[in-house]
């Protein structure tokens, strides 16, 4: 059987649902895509997916009602509301209704793709638990990260540096990428190149030192990149 | 002033004065009028007298209030006012002085007549008048207090209701038809007015979300394909570098619209509802999202909280306008790596070494106004503190000397 996860794509800009589904299908994920709520609800009614990306404003109608469609139909199902409104009120509004992640317009595909991972491996309860890397184990919730048979004593924000990186394997994440990423949305800019610097510097010695591969690779100039193969 | 007092004041002053010269005309018309009464008396004494005195005997001649003065040349008929005393009292007369010829001799007869009489009717009369414009003026005074009381209760409500009239707040404003011209015209004017208010403010409202909306989704599509680029195998090096950079810049132009559209809000007065809260306590929490910023860049931090002070205020702006002013301070820092922040007496004061401005200190909340060494720097947060500040009427400042930069916000 296919193994492969199924996402919902509701999104009516067609090159931004297009970026999508050819990242997500690098990703190993299978993809459908709608641009109106009324074909969403016809994909909903005849498809399991394992997670939702929701636009909010539609054509004929505001993406919100979809929520309950597709919780009602399957609990497991990740719905990520995707929008370019950044409004608190909005925002209450979805996770009220049932969401379980809310990303702002612009966002990284690298952010997208570490949230639906989460997401399925949360929600889903045959999911493994934990991100196993030839030597390298990472368990999200209890935060641990194993190195042959020894664990690492990381800090929270090297934690979910390295499981952001291992949601990423083998993809370029430019600086920007993971600045954005380590300042958690904070609206300027000045500071987040070094202290990114910093992070993975210590991250990368305290793997090391525990006998790990070295993954994390600098990408000169641009930012790092994980490598598996 | 109150339109009613102002009203009343105008009224009273304007009665008082005409009052004040109404009784001095009336007073001097009235003795007039007397004095012409007393002359014709007088005159019709003087036919009578003329019969009686003897013409060998005038200097003897005596009648009551009568007077004969031989003169040397003739004289003149004329009237006059004459006081007299008599057991002690000053009695007021009116005197007629005619010439009377006598053998070629010229007399002045004198006749005179008491005024008393006269001079308390006149009395009275003056009396009587007072006291009846005394009475008319207090009546009248209340009258119209009243009725311009009555008449402005309708403007005093389109009042309060104007004042209660929130355009952020759901309610319309509904004002009474009034039944008075004036005030029914003045309270269509201003319904129309709201109106209009209201609905452009919707408008405008909904505007700013539409622009964030409209450019944020391109944005999007941008950002997706670069990452997507990014990815190939195949790039040189310098292709990589301009893909990250335009990754980064488009990532800038989207922080940039965001914080646009953030300042509009604010200044739309978009974020009404408030709480009460500490500012020490906000601060704290603000601070621990830099401590590792501040702890990799080495700044002293010095805080000093001597006393606890409670703002009411919207939480997410609040917690906007510490964090941006923490950032500058961080952002901005020079080798001295300092910041001190205090909070006394309302006052909240954040102190950062730096290097000197590049541009004039006034113009250092302006927009896009930033130093020629950040250039990562958006530009943009100091003004977001300021909008906020404005919207909260709390008093912003700056000064800078040797090298340090301090803002102080006075809360209300």
């Amino acid at each position: 059987m296919d193994n492969k996860k199924h996402i919902l794509i509701v999104e009516d800009e067609v090159e931004l649902a297009l970026s999508t589904i050819h990242f997500l299908q690098d990703n190993h994920f299978t993809c459908t895509h709608t641009s109106t709520i009324q074909s969403a609800l016809k994909e909903i009614k005849n498809n399991h997916f394992h997670a939702a990306l929701l636009d909010l404003g539609l054509p004929d109608g505001d993406g919100l009602v979809l929520i309950k469609e597709l919780k009602n139909k399957n609990q497991e199902t990740g719905v990520i509301i995707v929008s370019a409104k950044d409004t608190l009120n909005k925002k209450i509004d979805a996770l009220e209704l049932g969401a379980d992640d809310y990303l702002t317009k612009p966002f990284f595909f690298a952010e997208l793709n570490a949230r639906i991972k989460s997401l399925i491996r949360r929600l889903n309860v045959e999911e493994s638990k934990k991100i196993v890397i030839n030597e390298l184990s990472i368990y999200p919730e209890e935060m641990k990260v194993v190195v042959h048979d020894k664990v690492a004593d990381l800090t929270s924000k090297e934690f979910s540096l390295l499981l952001y990186f291992a949601s990423n394997q083998n993809r370029v994440l430019s600086k920007t990428i993971l600045g954005e990423f380590m300042s958690s949305g904070y609206d300027d800019y000045g500071f987040s190149d070094d202290l990114v610097y910093t992070h993975i510097k210590n991250l990368k010695k305290k793997l090391s030192k525990l006998g790990c591969t070295e993954y994390i690779k600098n990408v000169y100039g641009i930012g790092y990149k994980f490598i598996t193969n | 002033m109150k339109l009613i007092t102002k009203s009343s004041l105008t009224f009273i002053s304007a009665t008082v004065i005409f009052f004040l010269i109404g009784s001095v005309i009336m007073y001097f018309s009235v003795r007039n009028i007397f004095s012409s009464n007393l002359n014709d008396i007088l005159l019709e004494r003087k036919v009578v007298l003329e019969k009686q005195i003897e013409p060998d005997n005038v200097e003897r001649f005596y009648a009551k209030e009568v007077f004969v003065t031989k003169l040397e040349s003739e004289c003149v008929l004329s009237f006059s006012d004459t006081v007299l005393i008599e057991q002690e009292k000053y009695v007021l007369y009116r005197k007629l002085d005619f010439p009377y010829k006598v053998k070629g001799k010229n007399y002045k007869v004198s006749i005179l007549e008491s005024q008393t009489k006269t001079d308390v009717l006149i009395t009275k009369i003056v009396i009587m008048n007072v006291g009846l414009a005394v009475v008319f003026f207090l009546i009248l005074f209340f009258v119209n207090r009243h009725s311009v009381r009555n008449t402005l209760k309708v403007f005093y409500k389109t009042i309060s209701k104007l004042e209660e009239f929130d355009l952020n707040n759901n309610n319309e404003l509904n004002l009474d038809s009034a039944q008075l011209f004036e005030i029914k015209k003045l309270n269509s004017v201003i319904q129309k007015m709201a109106d209009t208010l209201k609905r452009d403010f919707e408008v405008q409202k909904e505007y700013t979300e539409n622009v964030s909306h409209e450019l944020q989704t391109p944005l999007a599509v941008i950002s997706s394909k670069v990452d997507q680029m990014m990815q190939s195998d195949n790039l040189s090096q310098q292709q990589m570098e301009h893909l990250a950079l335009l990754m980064e810049t488009t990532n800038r132009l989207s922080k940039m619209n965001q914080a646009l559209i953030f300042l509009t809000k604010i200044d739309n007065r978009f974020y009404t509802e408030g709480s009460a809260f500490d500012l020490d306590q906000l601060l704290k929490q603000q601070l621990e999202l830099f401590e590792e910023s501040i702890k990799q860049k080495q700044i002293k931090l010095e805080l000093q909280i001597e006393d606890p002070t409670h703002i009411y205020m919207n939480r997410y702006l609040a917690e906007s306008m510490i964090n941006n002013l923490i950032r500058n301070a961080i952002v901005h820092n020079n080798d001295t790596k300092s910041i001190s922040i205090f909070i006394k007496n309302n006052t909240f004061r954040i102190t950062n070494s730096g290097e000197e401005l590049s541009f004039p200190a006034d113009k250092i909340f302006h927009r896009f106004k930033r130093s020629e060494t950040n250039k990562k720097s958006l530009g943009i947060g100091l003004s977001v503190v300021k909008s906020i500040c404005e919207l909260y009427q709390f008093n912003l400042s700056y000064f800078t000397k040797n090298k340090l930069h301090t803002f102080i916000i006075k809360f209300k």
